[in-house]
């Protein structure tokens, strides 16, 4: 009893709350036993391969699709209540600008939909759009577009922001001035979850990273955490005649990859794989050992069977 | 749902070009090239010919503008503006509401214009009652064809909503008795136009101009309305599983 009790508190006192999530789409289990607290003021990543079940778990968290088994609370409430007290924002993935509209009447047009909405200048401002309001979503970059949808999820002034791939279209110098103005903006302790495939804007940007594969969780915790978790080096060589088999029967090799002509091999000790590696393929070459970072980490705990990482 | 929604909504609409000519121009041209090519100037009954043209072209720009709303709904269905909405406190009947209610209003200007027209260059007269009737009455005549756009809307693209949108609109003016006059039309297709809901659009205001193939006001009225029954029903049906799915 006391238990369930101290379960609801925590429920109600997280930005988010998964409890045994799980979501089929015919034989395909998109989502497949998700639990996950995430507690106010926390920036966390959501990374995974494509079809791991990150836009499937976010749908849920914002009530834009029902589990078929499972809780979803945000702060304490259903999603629909959080979505009708306007405590989410969210930058959903795609176009979603009218085209024959402007900035300006679209960011207003959401505004007049919430109950406390931020004054249009400011949501303008903090996205850095205030200049092209007068303008239509046709008429602007890519990056700009994405800037323009991040108007749109903060004029309700919500405690939780949901970005699903927000960089997705913009150049490296746009990226840094929307991460800047999301850190502006979290600084006032709103909860943030993203999900990303710039695997250095979850190592600059997140508190915290949670990885996925195969609709499950299979590593949480800190940068660091993560990297350490895989533990390791990354090992990357042209090896002429390198099959798959030869490359996986390595010692020590927790993951690996052939890219653009070469192999990136995850090894959690890169002594004995290069050793053994330089044995059975002498012809080896343009060897590269460099420590394991987020990438390789995601490398390791996607690529490989999540049982023994959980 | 805002005011300030449905007045985004019917600014959008003004600045769609194709709108503003299938809606407003082109019944207003329409029925000032039949009122003069048609119908000598000089005849004796011209004024009441121009008026029974008169009540078909109000009814096709009403009916245009009607349908509109079914391109502006596949178009935000197509492109993701829908779930953000969704992410608002606007509810499903909200958002439908407002897109039926910018639909009815976008349909005034040429249910205004048409009239005026054929009253400055036309020489038409109705007393004060007739165009209550006539304007009132094709105007909640044109509930049905505003929920026949937000069907169809929600099952085309945003692609394939303008040929579907004419497609339709062109069936009921042809066959429907809005570009031929059912005065004009062989008997057999005379029985087909009355399949069509234009048909019984302007048998809504037709006994006010003539007394010639009416059906009165009251059998009209009550095809319309299952007509409206229809439509709306299968577009509520469609938006639920739609949105369930999404």
């Amino acid at each position: 009893m006391e238990k369930t009790q101290s379960r609801a508190e925590v429920a109600a006192g997280a930005a988010v709350h998964l409890t045994g999530l799980r979501k089929q789409y015919g034989d395909v289990h998109a989502v497949d036993g998700v639990d996950l607290t995430i507690a106010p003021g926390e920036i966390v990543a959501l990374l995974g391969p494509n079809g791991a079940g990150k836009s499937t778990t976010v749908d849920m968290i914002l009530g834009l699709t029902t589990p078929d088994q499972g809780d979803v609370t945000v702060f304490g409430s259903s999603p629909a209540k959080a979505v009708a007290h306007g405590a989410i924002g969210a930058m959903l993935q795609g176009g979603s600008l009218l085209d024959d509209a402007t900035v300006g009447e679209m960011v207003t047009m959401v505004a007049s939909l919430h109950r406390k909405p931020t004054p249009v200048a400011d949501a303008l401002r903090r996205a850095g759009i205030e200049d092209f309001a007068d303008r239509r979503p046709n008429k602007l970059s890519g990056g700009q577009k994405q800037r323009v949808r991040f108007a749109v999820a903060l004029v309700s002034d919500p405690d939780l922001l949901v970005l699903d791939e927000p960089t997705a279209a913009m150049d490296v110098g746009t990226r840094r001035e929307f991460w800047k103005s999301m850190y502006q903006y979290t600084a006032s302790g709103r909860t943030v979850l993203f999900a990303t495939h710039y695997l250095e804007e979850a190592e600059e940007f997140a508190d915290r990273v949670i990885l996925m594969r195969a609709g499950k969780i299979v590593a949480d915790g800190s940068v660091a955490e993560v990297r350490a978790l895989a533990g390791g080096r990354t090992i990357r060589a042209v090896v002429p005649g390198a099959t798959e088999p030869v490359i996986a029967g390595l010692p020590a090799v927790t993951g690996h990859e052939f890219r653009d002509g070469r192999v990136v091999v995850s090894s959690s000790d890169s002594d004995v794989t290069l050793r053994a590696l330089l044995t059975r393929c002498p012809d080896a070459h343009d060897i590269e050992i460099t420590s394991i970072g987020l990438e390789g980490a995601f490398l390791t705990l996607t690529a490989e069977e999540s049982e023994t990482v959980r | 749902m805002s005011t300030t929604y449905v007045r985004m909504e019917i600014f959008r609409t003004f600045r769609n070009t194709r709108f503003v000519f299938f809606a407003i121009a082109f019944p207003v041209l329409l029925f000032l090239l039949q009122a003069t090519v048609f119908v000598n100037a000089d005849a004796p009954d011209h004024a009441k010919v121009a008026a029974v043209l008169m009540v078909n072209m109000m009814a096709f720009g009403t009916i245009s503008g009607a349908m509109s709303v079914g391109a502006k709904l596949a178009f935000e269905r197509a492109a993701g503006w829908q779930r953000q909405l969704r992410l608002t406190p606007l509810s499903g009947p909200g958002y439908l509401t407002g897109k039926a209610i910018s639909g009815m209003l976008v349909t005034l200007p040429p249910l205004l214009l048409v009239p005026l027209v054929a009253v400055v260059f036309q020489g038409v007269r109705i007393d004060a009652g007739g165009w209550l009737h006539i304007v009132l009455g094709i105007w909640l005549g044109a509930i049905p064809f505003v929920l026949l756009g937000l069907l169809l809307g929600q099952f085309g693209t945003a692609d394939s909503m303008q040929p579907v949108n004419m497609v339709v609109t062109m069936g009921m003016g042809f066959l429907g008795g809005l570009w031929i006059p059912i005065e004009s039309m062989p008997g057999w297709l005379h029985t087909v136009s009355q399949v069509m809901p234009s048909y019984w659009l302007i048998q809504i205001a037709r006994p006010v101009v003539t007394s010639d193939l009416t059906t009165g006001f009251g059998t009209a009225a009550g095809v319309l309305a299952i007509f409206g029954l229809v439509f709306g029903a299968a577009m509520i049906r469609r938006y639920r599983k739609d949105s369930a799915r999404v």
